[in-house]
């Protein structure tokens, strides 16, 4: 008796193992079975479930959530044939599954990517899906300029974005008005305000560099106010050098302001969320950030009335003699929805995005906080200040370069931010900085 | 006797369950592994077999010899401390009052996920208001270092809660080892004169010797292979100094692209815990295993 | 000696000498025991701190000091948070199934290993050996387009399957050190007796081994309650995830709850400090057993 139960454990064991490792062979048949799980249902009755991935979990990104599901919601409603299915990953995850998930021509019908060096592999291996139709359909006209292009690659356009960011520097009005101090309008009087504040014991700017990509963003702003928007630009696609005398210039401006303990103790060991804290809580007086950061500074009930009505911000200072503008900003679009190639719903799954975008874009500044990436008519909308003021300098923005890392295919990317932090720590000269630059760009991968 | 104990079917039922779950489960992934090391891909479409480029590459690659260097350090501390674990596993297993509490309050950190693990010693090592440099302020040193931020000391800062985080693994297997040993053979050692440290030393020890062995292995292709807490505290960084090689292959694979390279990198991995495993083997080999009597 | 500390003084660090110094030392020992044990309770009570505050106290306020406000809301929160309930549930199923079924193959093994004869014991221990080699990032692709291709992915099962994989080597590696430490003359005794294998396994040497088999469950527990990579990749559905899902919740595009993090960790350890504390006193109890035995 004993002996026949565990016989027949092993057996269904074994059985489930063998379904494992040889299903394998029995599956060979359908070689094109790729696509959506769950999508071949079409024939019967036209119901169709559209897979959509995306990082707004319930829990934190609320603002979010919320809009996705109220959109998710109303479109089924019109839809009623159309079933929404949604995954939630968190940031980190989102990024390793999707490409587990490419790896296997598995890619849900609808997900989220960034712009530019992240999703050209996924473009390459024609996993996303042209959506010029889109538009040149409704939404023709509807983007900011400039934002579609980051998803544009060979001419075709393979990504929607939701969002469009800018990177001011945010600083903490109290504290300059504790120690007399002015908005620098140039990098002299910056400095003189890093000064000042160090002499009085104030760390003078947040800066969390074990993410590497926020340390990037200060060398990237000095080495467009000194070297001009051109020459960096085409540093990071590989028509020029970085051991241009500007970019070498405004590497070492960025050790320079290392050694005059302008930033927070032990930078390149805190998260940008440890060191925004440092802002927050009033201990740092200066954080260069994207505008995502604005809800903390505005709406944001858990952080203190006083401390958000005393956040500025100020565009980063023009250097003497660089030829920088002080409207260019570092910038561009965050998240953009794509549609997978394989998808066997490709149809509906571009229908959702279309209107998902527009939905997005009438609901996410009210709603989340967020800049989208399509236009905004802010002055049927109520909205605070620091808003307003940051909508207007996008307006005026002589030029926006995106961010280094994301414009940058992957491996030149992890080597520029790498060589971020070894530029702060001091652990690269300039030079050698600029030279491993060079080699990882050219390197075309 | 050897006929029952050499019965054909019954090892075949005993075994194979297991065999073929690790062959299909863990096997496959290995020798795929080995293949993409051969290849140049980048996780998406097919692989370009390129031959031993990747493995060449990786002989001149510094900051894969580094990252290696650093699992090396961490395997040797994580053998050394053992040597800690077992003498708190002796006190724990011997008869002193209270020490059925004690075990239980000790082992607790090991039931916490190395994210809870992660943010406590990050509130630890945080430069200016972590618990450390708080406590080395108020007794008098003036600028302590920001532990995770300097180079030269991150990687002894990460050993800490890595040390830290497997203590109770090891106490818990070294206790349940000791508590196996025949309470009559320490009687007897007792009767004859012997001490608490004698009765350790020549009793306790060379009973509890295969475990100790077999945790010596699981220290080391632990360490070689450790990943969890480096990549959430530092992620390897600042520049490379807390990099170890599996953080190192899974930045390569998932960060850059380059699954190919990755893959090599895992491939080289499991060769090092190879040939360490092997040396631990023959250095610690004996003639016969002893046995309880 | 005194009867009264003799007995604990005899098997403590160096209990032997006069009596004055054996008390110190004795004294100094406690001592020490305490300090430690303060020390590893010190993140359960950080932790349960962590979790009553929200972002600006986590990284403004000392990490030992109570929040002036303890938030409390911070576990509402999560349990509103939507299918934790299901998390829970399958955290447990798919926990102690995997466990269960490691721990009783690995055993199987280990005696097929360890205690019969046959050619090629050492090469499948081997085997066993070098699949615990692997870094689990590099299975991650593998695995996937194989459960794809078994119809496996968003499937419990593919979990349980990796999980007993995974584990089962360091599992053996743990049984083998126990197993060869058993007395020869417990086979010898049962064969004569006229004990056919699996009777022996089952009704002596299960039994005598309950100490590891114990101290591996505990292990395999800690192990499948906290794995978080595998379900993030095999697992797309709500209905089958599990709790450290619950943490990701709380991870948001630009902003991370570190309270409610903390609330979900605190109370997901709660199970497995249940099973451990449980657990933990079958270690002891399996020598009783097995001394009546051998």
């Amino acid at each position: 008796m004993f002996k026949k139960k565990w016989t027949t454990l092993m057996l269904t064991l074994c059985l489930a193992i063998i379904a494992a490792g040889c299903g394998n062979n029995a599956n060979n048949g359908g070689a094109d079975t790729n696509g959506a799980a769950n999508g071949g249902s079409n024939e019967s009755g036209n119901k169709v479930t559209v897979n959509f991935m995306h990082l707004w979990p319930e829990g934190v990104s609320a603002g979010q959530n919320k809009i996705v599901n109220q959109i998710i919601e109303a479109y089924q409603t019109d839809n009623p044939n159309v079933t929404i299915k949604q995954e939630v990953l968190d940031n980190e995850q989102y990024k390793n599954k999707l490409k587990v998930l490419s790896a296997s021509n598995q890619l849900p019908d609808v997900g989220v990517t960034w712009a530019a060096g992240f999703m050209q592999p996924y473009v390459e291996g024609n996993l996303f899906t042209p959506v010029d139709d889109l538009l040149s359909g409704e939404l023709n006209g509807k983007f900011v300029a400039g934002t579609t292009e980051a998803y544009a690659m060979n001419g075709k356009t393979y990504a929607l974005p939701l969002e469009f960011n800018i990177a001011p520097v945010y600083y903490n009005k109290a504290i300059f008005e504790q120690y007399g101090l002015e908005v620098p309008q140039t990098y002299e009087q910056f400095k003189t305000v890093v000064k000042t504040l160090t002499d009085n014991g104030v760390a003078p700017i947040a800066l969390g560099n074990k993410d590497r990509w926020t340390g990037s963003l200060w060398y990237m702003y000095l080495a467009d106010r000194i070297a001009g928007q051109e020459t960096l630009a085409k540093a990071i696609t590989g028509e020029a050098s970085f051991t241009d005398a500007g970019l070498v210039k405004a590497a070492e401006e960025v050790q320079a302001l290392v050694d005059g303990n302008a930033f927070v103790k032990g930078f390149n060991g805190l998260s940008n969320e440890e060191a925004k804290s440092e802002f927050l809580n009033g201990k740092a007086a200066m954080f260069l950030m994207g505008t995502w950061e604005l809800p903390n500074f505005t709406t944001n009930e858990d952080i203190p009335q006083e401390f958000r009505d005393s956040v500025g911000f100020f565009k980063f200072p023009t250097v003497d003699g660089g030829k920088g503008n002080i409207d260019s900003w570092v910038g561009g679009p965050g998240v953009g929805l794509f549609v997978s190639e394989n998808s066997e719903v490709k149809e509906e799954a571009k229908k959702f995005v279309e209107y998902f975008v527009t939905k997005w874009g009438e609901q996410s500044v009210t709603g989340a906080g967020v800049i989208p990436a399509t236009k905004v008519d802010t002055a049927t909308l109520e909205l605070p200040q620091l808003y307003i003021d940051l909508f207007n300098e996008m307006n005026k923005a002589s030029s926006i370069t995106l961010f280094a890392d994301v414009q940058m295919k992957a491996d030149a990317a992890e080597t520029h931010l790498n060589q971020i932090q070894a530029l702060f720590g001091k652990a690269a000269t300039p030079d050698l900085f600029a030279g491993e630059h060079d080699k990882a760009i050219s390197a075309g991968k | 006797m050897n006929k029952v104990m050499s019965n054909k079917k019954i090892i075949a039922l005993y075994v194979l369950p297991a065999l073929l779950l690790i062959l299909a489960v863990v096997y496959i992934p290995i020798i795929l592994t080995g293949y993409y090391g051969l290849t140049k891909w980048n996780g998406i479409g097919s692989p370009d077999y390129i031959g031993f480029d990747n493995y060449a590459a990786l002989l001149k690659d510094t900051a894969f010899w580094n990252s290696a260097w650093h699992s090396l350090l961490l395997a040797l501390f994580s053998g050394l401390s053992l040597i800690l674990y077992l003498a708190i596993a002796m006190v724990l297993a011997s008869k002193i009052k209270g020490a059925n509490l004690f075990r239980k309050i000790y082992l607790i950190p090991m039931l916490l996920s190395s994210v809870a693990i992660a943010q406590l010693w990050l509130r630890i090592y945080h430069p200016t208001n972590g618990i450390l440099n708080s406590l080395l302020e108020s007794i008098g040193f003036d600028n302590p270092p920001a532990w995770l931020a300097e180079p030269k000391l991150v990687l002894f800062a990460l050993f800490i809660p890595i040390l830290w985080q497997y203590a109770g693994f090891y106490i818990l297997i070294y206790y349940a080892a000791l508590k196996n040993i025949p309470a009559s053979l320490e009687e007897a050692a007792k009767i004859d004169g012997a001490n608490a440290l004698q009765i350790a030393w020549k009793i306790k020890l060379p009973l509890a010797m295969e475990v100790i062995k077999v945790t010596i292995v699981l220290a080391v292709v632990g360490s070689l292979k450790y990943f969890d807490l480096i990549y959430v505290m530092t992620n390897g960084g600042p520049n490379g100094a807390s990099e170890v090689m599996a953080s190192y292959m899974y930045s390569e694979a998932f960060k850059s692209y380059d699954f190919g390279y990755g893959s090599a990198v895992g491939f080289f991995l499991l060769v090092f815990c190879l040939v360490a495993t092997w040396l631990i083997r023959k250095l610690t080999a004996t003639k016969d295993t002893i046995q309880y009597s | 000696m005194t009867s009264g500390i003799a007995s604990p003084m005899r098997k403590g660090a160096e209990g032997s000498g006069s009596g004055m110094a054996g008390k110190i030392g004795y004294a100094l020992l406690y001592i020490v025991l305490i300090a430690v044990a303060v020390l590893q309770l010190f993140p359960l009570v950080w932790l349960l701190f962590f979790s009553l505050k929200n972002n600006q106290e986590v990284f403004d306020l000392p990490p030992l000091s109570l929040p002036m406000n303890p938030r409390w809301e911070n576990y509402g929160k999560v349990w509103s948070a939507g299918n934790i309930d299901v998390y829970f549930v399958n955290s447990v199923w798919i926990t102690i199934a995997a466990t269960a079924l490691t721990v009783i193959i690995a055993s199987l093994v280990t005696f097929a290993i360890t205690r019969m004869k046959w050619k090629g014991s050492s090469f499948v221990l081997g085997l066993f050996m070098v699949a615990m080699m692997i870094p689990v990032h590099s299975t991650l692709i593998p695995l996937f387009s194989m459960f794809n291709k078994a119809n496996l992915i968003d499937n419990p099962i593919s979990l349980i399957l990796t999980y007993v994989a995974f584990n089962m080597p360091i599992t053996i590696m743990i049984l083998l050190g126990f197993y060869y430490a058993l007395p020869k003359e417990v086979e010898e005794a049962s064969v004569i007796d006229g004990c056919s294998v699996n009777r022996m396994f089952f009704r002596i040497v299960l039994p005598m081994t309950s100490s590891v088999l114990a101290t591996t469950a505990i292990i395999n527990i800690i192990y499948n309650w906290n794995e978080f990579i595998f379900v993030n990749t095999f697992i797309s559905s709500d209905e089958f995830k599990t709790l450290t899902v619950g943490v990701q919740n709380f991870i948001g595009q630009y902003t991370t709850d570190w309270g409610a993090i903390g609330a979900t960790l605190m109370i997901s350890i709660l199970p497995i400090l249940l099973a451990f504390l449980f657990l933990s006193d079958r270690i002891v109890e399996g020598i009783a057993a097995g001394s009546v035995k051998g």
